[in-house]
């Protein structure tokens, strides 16, 4: 692959936190390049960094030292509101969670990122209708997410992470909050976005989830080991 | 991020806690609808005091028995100190129709003066009987006080030179005892005595005893016979022009201090009596809207405590939206725009309610909503919004996204 496909790399990163006076290692000079089109699941049994190294993709967090580069972005350079505006922009978060608002249909939830973007109002609408039909929720519009399933609530949050068109689809344990019939379901989803083109990374502590990803980073103390 | 999509995003918060919302807003509506409401009672009432007073006549400077002084009247006293020796000293007045004359002889700044004695009698007609103030007056009453009839015309210097038995109605009296009927040359009788009704005063409005409306007037020198009183209660005199009133007040004294033998007496101008009135309303209504204003302030304290309990509740909210790409400008304006809305909202229902308020208790008493008022109570709750937003707006923009996502 050309340095062009690249989407995001981080090159020798550190993250470490101060608890009780003692330095953390959360991260311990990572270095990865995820490139376009990718399926990329990261693997590791908690506490083995994996959340930070999450919070890092996400741009929801700068490292302490190192380099990350998201499309061209120099992410450990930016002020929080520019982080905020990446994530608008390039990042499509799937929580465990789901993450819906309350009281609030499922298009209004969809709509929430294009919102924060500016997108003129006119636009909005029709594209948060477009996503959810991706994830075949076009006759569930108007429903608020206690109307509807686990497995639904996750879909509109994938529509929402979609609506943008950002260059990493970021999902954290997107199945954990799920029965096995639903978590099948949002992985084929998963899947089909993958093979269009849509760049993926999976963050899970769940063998099965992670092996169905073209690529598995395994990480350990801060560290990948293979 | 345009600020009509932030509108749109607070209203929607708004929208989703709506017994909250309505709860929070509550305590700034009662706060500008009680500043409103109590402000419109005491502006109405120094505009009918006002009015009462203005209604007198104009240029008028008045000559009572007994030594008033005006600045001893205030709130703390009741006022009753001075104001009841006022009155206990009006039977025991040293002041004659004599007094009168030679006012108006010898100051060429008056124009005109008329006497007046007051008392309380029975008034009969047919089967109607009513008890009424009764003044007697002298004829030129009705320049200095402006009055216009509805009926007849007022007694003549003749007729009270002589003394004669005539009576001119005030027009509630009139309406009382004759109802459709015409009084113009019927009789009343006023306690023992049958007085020919030669006239009926217009309609001047106003309650209690300082309404012309309910009383009767019959020429002094009669009133002076039957209700056994020689001396005088009250006299009124009107200056050539206002430029003079306070030039004339002296020469008034220096008058009668060379016809009494003590300084029983007091002379006091229209405005000065005006002004003393209307200091101590405007203390009344200030008083008054300092109360409300505390309930107005309470009314924001309770804004800010909701917000912040409201940050604390949506703390995972407002991750969520960080992640999605709420800078934290974004975040600080949409719980701003929020705290806004309750107190902005809270204010003009306040307003609505205070003012319709204002309008029901109009039936009951004077009252006169403000624009002043309505513009402070206005202004104070949209700064209450701010001042009070500002803290939990700010504490929530500042929340970390990862640390925010984390609060259950």
């Amino acid at each position: 692959m050309t340095k062009k496909n690249s989407v995001l790399s981080l090159e020798n990163v550190y993250k470490i936190y101060q608890m009780d006076g003692v330095s953390v290692k959360a991260l311990n000079g990572v270095s990865l390049t995820i490139k376009e089109g990718e399926f990329v699941s990261v693997v590791g049994p908690s506490g083995s960094g994996k959340s930070t190294l999450m919070h890092i993709i996400g741009c929801l967090d700068i490292p302490t030292s190192g380099k990350v580069t998201l499309e061209h972005h120099q992410v450990s350079k930016l002020t929080e509101r520019e982080l905020a505006q990446i994530r608008n922009k390039k990042i499509g978060f799937v929580f465990q969670t789901f993450n819906l608002l309350a009281r609030t249909s499922a298009l209004e939830n969809v709509s929430l990122p294009l919102v924060y973007n500016g997108t003129a109002e006119s636009n909005i609408q029709e594209k948060a209708k477009e996503a959810l039909e991706k994830v075949d929720l076009g006759d569930r519009l108007e429903h608020h997410p206690n109307q509807l399933s686990g497995g639904q609530q996750q879909r509109v949050a994938i529509a929402r992470a979609l609506v943008t068109d950002p260059a990493i689809i970021l999902a954290d344990e997107p199945t954990g909050n799920l029965d096995s019939k639903s978590g099948v379901e949002i992985m084929e989803i998963f899947k089909k976005l993958h093979q269009h083109g849509k760049t993926i990374v999976v963050v899970t502590h769940d063998q099965n989830i992670a092996s169905q990803a073209q690529r598995i980073i395994k990480l350990k103390d801060g560290q990948i080991t293979e | 991020m345009p600020i009509k999509q932030l509108i749109k995003v607070a209203l929607k918060a708004l929208q989703t806690n709506k017994s909250r919302s309505l709860l929070t807003a509550l305590g700034v509506i009662i706060g500008v609808a009680s500043v409103i409401l109590l402000i419109s009672v005491g502006s109405g009432l120094k505009g009918y005091v006002t009015n009462q007073m203005q209604d007198m006549g104009s240029n008028l400077i008045m000559v009572m028995p007994g030594d008033i002084d005006l600045d001893k009247i205030d709130p703390d006293a009741g006022g009753s100190g001075a104001m009841g020796s006022a009155f206990s000293s009006m039977s025991s007045s040293k002041l004659e129709l004599d007094d009168i004359k030679e006012i108006e002889k010898s100051i060429p700044q008056i124009e005109d003066a008329a006497a007046m004695v007051m008392a309380s009698s029975s008034v009969k007609y047919k089967g109607e009987s009513k008890i009424a103030q009764v003044i007697g007056t002298t004829e030129n009453y009705v320049n200095i006080r402006k009055s216009d009839f509805e009926k007849g015309s007022f007694f003549t210097k003749s007729e009270v030179n002589g003394g004669r038995k005539v009576a001119v109605l005030g027009y509630k009296v009139a309406e009382d005892l004759f109802g459709e009927e015409n009084p113009l040359g019927e009789k009343v009788k006023l306690g023992e005595y049958r007085y020919q009704i030669i006239g009926v005063m217009e309609e001047k409005g106003g309650q209690g005893s300082m309404s012309p409306d309910d009383k009767i007037f019959v020429p002094i020198t009669t009133a002076q016979r039957q209700f056994d009183q020689d001396n005088i209660s009250l006299i009124f005199t009107q200056v050539r022009s206002s430029d003079e009133v306070s030039l004339t007040v002296p020469l008034v004294e220096e008058v009668l201090k060379r016809r009494l033998d003590e300084e029983d007496f007091t002379v006091l101008d229209q405005k000065e009596i005006l002004s003393t009135v209307s200091n101590i309303l405007d203390t009344l209504t200030i008083a008054l809207g300092g109360i409300a204003a505390i309930s107005l302030l309470v009314g924001g304290i309770g804004i800010m405590n909701i917000m912040l309990v409201s940050v604390t509740e949506r703390t995972h909210e407002i991750g969520l939206r960080k992640a999605l790409g709420a800078t934290p400008e974004v975040i600080l304006t949409q719980f701003l725009i929020e705290a806004i809305f309750l107190s902005v909202g809270g204010g003009i229902t306040g307003i609505i309610i205070g003012s319709g308020g204002a309008l029901l208790l109009s039936k009951f008493m004077p009252t006169t909503v403000t624009l002043w008022s309505v513009m402070l109570a206005f202004f104070v709750s949209a700064t209450v919004g701010i001042v009070f937003g500002i803290a939990p707006a700010r504490k929530a923009s500042q929340l970390s996204p990862i640390e925010a996502l984390r609060y259950e």
